[in-house]
């Protein structure tokens, strides 16, 4: 009964973390979000019975998109001119 | 112009919503109704079975002798898209390396970086420095285990490389060890080339049939040729025939590859005189 209302409200937080890694100016924050969007990403996948797409969504887009995008923010200026 | 472009969003739009409303329901057979029920001796049964999910529910443990469905459908049935993909990945840890050759040329491994290892970093934290030593061993023996069980439970090669190569990156934050493993870089370029060779040399071993056919499935029982009931079971390590072989190779393939991006792009992070090296 609890489980559809904390499946939309995961669904939202999707949406909220996606608007909000394109509206930051600052990049480090942009990406933060986007690893927070992964990491709800994975629940909703391991909620819809695939883990295996969870373990990969949370090994690749949690942690190593994020630290290759960091990687890649060291080699720019902090903030967008 | 701006016509084309809202026709387009709200064709897509509308094509997403209608495979929204069209999905398959999490957790149920789309077929027949009895395709979980008890089923023969026979290898391959093909009673009551309309659609191809219905098979491979059916005849998956049977055939493959795998118990997790998706990896003997990634690893046996698929195999050869698997082969794509993992050449698709050696062919980014390729271009990566290539496109970073001409910085990483111009940048020399300092020598007195070389006993750094004994001074402790004063400027970050000890969390950082000291934390992923703690964590390194258990990520990286949560990513065996999710390569080693690939065929019996959730996971196979590509989730647990991506285990481990995140162990890398968690290794690369902790300063102390950074300077030395890029030392290591063309043996993880090697070990890449290998993971992805032996893969297509387990493909070439059952040519007599098929490229990729799974030869060793219903053979010696002590070999990886176990046979294990059908429904929901905990399974045998030495079942499966080929698909743990295959997912050894694709593990050590993905863990090394994306281990080469991770530590090439920090190389040429590091020490931040990257654009001294483009001007000379």
């Amino acid at each position: 009964m609890i489980t559809p209302v904390i499946f939309i409200i995961l669904c939202l937080a999707i949406i909220i973390t996606a608007v909000l890694s394109l509206y930051f100016k600052d990049l480090v924050a942009c990406v933060v979000s986007y690893s927070v969007l992964s990491l709800v990403l994975t629940v909703v996948y391991f909620y819809l019975d695939a883990p295996d797409v969870a373990i990969a969504e949370a090994a690749i887009g949690a942690a190593l998109t994020i630290c290759i995008f960091i990687i890649a923010i060291i080699l720019t200026r902090r903030h967008e001119e | 112009m701006k016509l084309g472009s809202l026709l387009s969003l709200v064709l897509i739009l509308g094509f997403l919503f209608v495979a929204v409303l069209r999905l398959h329901p999490v957790g149920q057979p789309l077929g027949h109704p009895g395709v979980m029920k008890d089923r023969g001796s026979a290898v391959t049964d093909t009673a009551n079975i309309f659609t191809m999910d219905d098979y491979y529910i059916r005849n998956g443990q049977a055939e493959t002798g795998s118990n997790n469905i998706v990896a003997s459908v990634v690893f046996d049935y698929r195999g050869f898209d698997t082969l794509g993909e993992a050449t698709v990945l050696f062919l980014v840890v390729s271009s990566i390396s290539m496109l970073m050759y001409t910085i990483l040329k111009q940048k020399k491994i300092k020598k007195d970086h070389f006993f750094k290892i004994y001074n402790f970093p004063t400027d970050i934290s000890r969390i950082i420095s000291f934390g992923p030593y703690l964590l390194y061993p258990i990520i990286i023996i949560f990513g065996a285990y999710l390569v080693a069980h690939g065929h019996l439970s959730p996971g196979g090669g590509f989730q647990g490389g991506a285990v481990m190569a995140s162990g890398t990156a968690l290794l690369l934050i902790s300063s102390l060890f950074t300077i030395h493993i890029q030392r290591v870089r063309r043996v993880f370029s090697f070990f890449e080339s290998l993971g992805l060779a032996i893969y297509i040399g387990l493909g070439f071993a059952g040519i007599g049939t098929s490229f990729l056919h799974n030869f060793l499935a219903q053979g010696n029982p002590l070999f990886l040729g176990r046979a294990i009931p059908f429904g929901p079971n905990p399974g045998y390590l030495n079942s499966a025939g080929l698909l743990p072989l295959l997912s050894l190779a694709i593990g050590i393939e993905v863990f090394f590859g994306i281990s080469v991006i991770l530590v090439t792009m920090y190389h040429v992070a590091m020490d931040g005189d990257i654009k001294d090296a483009q001007e000379s």
